[in-house]
């Protein structure tokens, strides 16, 4: 197995744990933590098979990715933060209501 | 003239002109309704200009920055695209015109620039054949839907677009993750470029797997619709049009370029078989959902879950005729539910509330609005003559031909169950409520009555003018599987 | 030897990214999460060192680690102000069939990935040798800086109006994140007096830097918002009079500059964000520089929360 494919993997792994995180807590900033780990998971695929091996030329076109990424998670996390405290201030609580707390 | 017309970068201009204004919005407040009103009409006149220039010079290109793919960004327009770009333009236009009588002042200069970020971003994404590209566009689209559907700051639309802030961020990455894994397979992220290259190593497959998933979710097809109720319900009216109308076509829109260019012909008979059968389940669970809604909003938007149904039954069928009847379909679904919606908001706006057992003789008080919803109602129901009946009919011919008996029952019951619920609401729209009227009316604008009624005529009018309009589809051959 | 040594590093550093963020995500305690996600950023940061992508470990030292973290960090402490009730993260929401269910499709998403990533195919480069073929037409010498604002530079136009967008979001919901009441200390005060002009200082660095190596606007302009965090922290205020339509023109500055810049290539050139080799050296340090102030900018108003002068809603 090369570094490349190891630092892959670990992506991957990072990708997964994220998701199931991002399921399975209701604590929203716990989401916004889980969105990050997943958006870094992706990354690292990205970068880690830009260099496949020592001898090659590394890629600079998934760096770029990576760093436009990055600006847009932030965005994104920045977003979502308002809108946890926003909630919070409305209901007292950082978690989404159930599918039956909203009919009612 | 017509050169100086044809010289003209129209889809530039859709990009360009939307983004330069939310600045000017969001620096100059005080000019900012005049500014979105001619920037919405410009956008129309636009996609007429662009249309005119794929008429006569077919597929658009334009090389960004001057590389060319691989190497740099393409933008790309054809048939496929221009009906996305038009359906943008009219719903746009309608929503802006309706938005400035709908919100208070102060709410305005808060929505002005991020309605003109969505209008960018959606023009942005139906003119990008780029992997990435989309991507940044998608999330440029994601933000900006959430931000408008949080605006009320109530409970309901706070909790709304929480929920759909993550589905989107979630669609987003899957999507991304796919991109990546088809960027080190195969070295590129033009859809082009990669259609040549593709092979079937795993790599590809998963990438498929996780591209659909991300953006079905994105796209709210059943059973992946959960989010799409409470946050369309639950947005500001005009934020509900277009999210109805517009925002979940534009992850479909990837979805049917990746599949007609890329993944069609190597994914096979079993997947498209697969999205088909949950087209079906879309369209029958969602109509009878939709029929069992106490709230008029939440009717409406469960009718979104269900006709997104339709637009998944062309993945089996896979005929020229019935990608051209999904086409039909995408651009007389944008303009009858944005008019419902607004129509809805109407009715909502004027009682106060949108209990529909409480609608209470809403067609003498408001005629124009209840008028439009049922015209409407005639379009989605796919009864002639509509875009609508011209979509589903072309659909039902296609599955008809094939011997699927079975696709072409399904169209129908769906059809009778959106009569049923669009009945259910025109019915209870006559009489009188059960309990007294106790609210105060409020006065109705003419303008956001009228919007709501042209925008029904615009899918009403489809049913006459849709068929002359078909060639215009097929500019590119998006649907003959060769690519551009 | 050097390549046991080098695999050890490698092994280590990822089980500590893995167990970090594995942590980050189950620890019961908000506020550790919070801690622990900021040093998985960190430790982030030297894996994309170990990937020679050095761009990429500033933008996350910066960006994905500083910026993310005082965000993080600023909610927390507004949660709390808020609700004492909303810190407490009861487990829960999922469990029994529907636990285990999701855990067997989650393994088989990441045996999937995982075996995506194993047979991807090892030959490829990628646009590795487009990129350097037409480096020196770029007017940059650093390939990351020369994707980002020339060839993919379309990109990072819609990348910063994502970045701007996000705060118009953030500013039509409304809600300031409060500042440390009591007067800062004169540790904090002075600290602050001596570190915002030098970050100033490596915000300029790090922008001059990027035409030819590792750094560029997203770094410096994050570099800028610590500063600016800090003179918040510190209990400094934008002046009334520059509060309004100034701090909007900073916001929009590098957008629009962009923007324009993407118009008159299209009208000179016939192509949009075509820059002739001659002059691409300068215009995309316009850019840069232009970008810098407005990204720097946007993420201490991030950072403010609500545009000031503005209560909560």
């Amino acid at each position: 197995m090369s570094v490349a494919l190891f630092y892959a993997l670990a992506g991957a792994g990072l990708f997964s744990i994220g998701l199931h995180a991002l399921l399975v807590h209701r604590h929203l900033l716990r989401k916004i933590l889980a969105v990050n780990v997943m958006g870094s998971g992706v990354f690292l695929v990205l970068a880690a098979m830009a260099a496949p091996n020592a001898i090659a030329l590394s890629d600079p076109v998934p760096h770029a990715m990576i760093i436009t990424g990055i600006v847009v998670a932030v965005a994104a996390t920045a977003l979502a933060l308002v809108l946890m405290l926003k909630l919070t201030a409305e209901t007292g609580q950082a978690v989404l209501p159930g599918r039956e707390e909203e009919n009612s | 003239m017509t050169d100086v017309w044809m010289g003209v970068p129209w889809a530039v201009i859709l990009i360009v002109l939307p983004l330069a204004a939310a600045m000017t919005a969001f620096v100059w407040p005080r000019i900012s309704q005049l500014l979105v009103l001619g920037c919405s009409l410009v956008i129309v006149l636009a996609v007429t200009g662009l249309a005119l220039q794929l008429w006569y010079h077919g597929v658009f290109h334009h090389a960004l920055g001057g590389w060319g793919a691989p190497l740099g960004i393409e933008l790309y327009a054809d048939g496929l695209s221009l009906v996305l770009l038009a359906a943008t333009g009219l719903v746009g236009a309608g929503v802006s015109v309706y938005a400035s009588a709908y919100f208070s002042v102060e709410e305005k200069r808060r929505f002005w620039p991020i309605w003109l970020f969505l209008l960018a971003a959606l023009n942005a994404l139906f003119l990008s054949a780029d992997l990435f590209n989309l991507y940044v566009t998608l999330e440029l689209m994601g933000l900006a839907a959430v931000a408008l559907t949080a605006l009320p700051g109530s409970r309901d639309a706070l909790a709304g677009a929480a929920r759909y802030l993550f589905v989107s961020l979630l669609g987003s990455l899957a999507y991304l993750l796919g991109v990546a894994l088809l960027y080190h397979a195969f070295g590129s992220l033009d859809i082009a470029v990669l259609a040549e290259r593709l092979r079937p190593v795993p790599a590809a497959w998963v990438a498929l797997g996780l591209m659909s998933a991300g953006l079905l979710l994105k796209t709210a097809l059943f059973p992946l619709h959960f989010w799409l109720p409470p946050a369309h319900s639950s947005a500001p009216s005009p934020v509900s049009a277009v999210l109805s109308a517009l925002v979940i076509k534009a992850s479909l829109y990837i979805l049917l370029r990746l599949w007609i260019m890329l993944f069609g012909p190597f994914a096979g008979d079993g997947v498209a078989a697969f999205l088909g059968l949950l087209g079906v389940a879309a369209i029958l669970w969602g109509s009878v959902q939709a029929l069992r809604q106490t709230r008029l909003k939440l009717l409406v938007a469960y009718s979104t879950v269900a006709q997104i149904g339709y637009l998944f039954l062309a993945f089996p069928l896979a005929t020229v005729a019935s990608w051209n009847a999904t086409m039909v379909l995408l651009l007389s679904h944008a303009l009858a539910k944005s008019a419902m919606f607004l129509a809805a908001g109407n009715f909502l706006n004027f009682g106060g509330h949108d209990r529909i057992a409480d609608l209470d003789h809403i067609v003498q008080r408001l005629p124009l609005s209840a008028f439009a919803f049922a015209l409407a109602g005639v379009s989605l129901m796919g009864l002639p003559p509509s875009g609508g009946f011209i979509g589903k009919w072309l659909l039902l011919e296609a599955a008809l031909v094939q011997g699927r008996w079975d696709l072409a029952a399904v169209m129908l019951l769906g059809g009778l169950l959106t009569a049923a619920y669009v009945f259910k609401v025109l019915g209870k729209s006559f009489t009188q409520a059960d309990v007294a009227c106790t609210y105060q009316p409020k006065e109705i604008p003419a303008r956001m009555q009228w919007v709501a009624l042209i925008l029904a005529c615009g899918a009403i009018l489809l049913g006459f003018g849709g068929t002359p309009l078909l060639p215009l589809l097929e500019i590119g051959v998006p649907f003959d599987g060769s690519g551009p | 030897m050097e390549t046991l040594i080098s695999w050890a590093i490698d092994v280590a550093l990822v089980l500590l990214v893995v167990s970090l963020a594995w942590r980050a995500l189950a620890s019961t305690d908000l506020f550790k999460a919070i801690v622990l996600f900021i040093a998985f950023g960190l430790v982030l940061t030297l894996v994309w060192v170990r990937l020679n992508a050095t761009d990429v470990a500033l933008a996350e030292a910066a960006i994905g680690a500083g910026v993310t973290g005082a965000l993080l960090l600023a909610a927390y402490a507004k949660l709390r102000a808020t609700s004492p009730d909303a810190i407490v993260d009861r487990a829960g929401g999922i469990s029994g069939i529907g636990a285990i269910s999701l855990l067997i499709l989650i393994l088989l998403v990441a045996a999937a990935l995982g075996y995506a990533v194993w047979t991807l195919p090892s030959d490829y480069a990628g646009l590795g040798k487009e990129v350097a073929a037409n480096l020196d037409q770029s007017g940059v010498s650093n390939p990351v800086t020369a994707v980002l604002l020339n060839f993919r530079g379309y990109d990072t136009l819609l990348e910063i109006m994502v970045l701007l967008l996000a705060l118009l979001g953030a500013w039509s919901l409304g809600i300031t994140i409060p500042r440390p009441e009591a007067a800062p200390g004169l540790v904090l005060d002075t600290l602050s007096r001596l570190l915002v002009p030098l970050l100033i200082l490596v915000a300029a660095y790090l922008l001059w830097v990027g035409a030819h190596a590792p750094g560029g606007a997203f770094q410096a302009g994050a570099v800028l918002a610590a500063a600016g965090v800090l003179m918040l922290l510190s209990g400094r205020e934008l002046p009334a009079a520059l509060a309004t339509w100034p701090l909007r023109l900073a916001l929009v500055l590098g957008p629009a500059t962009f923007l324009m810049l993407a118009v008159i290539t299209l009208i000179l050139e016939g192509r949009v964000l075509k820059l002739s080799p001659e002059w691409a050296g300068r215009l995309i340090l316009i850019i840069e520089t232009t970008a810098t102030i407005s990204i720097g900018v946007t993420l201490t108003a991030l950072f403010m929360g609500a545009p000031p002068g503005e209560e909560d809603r």
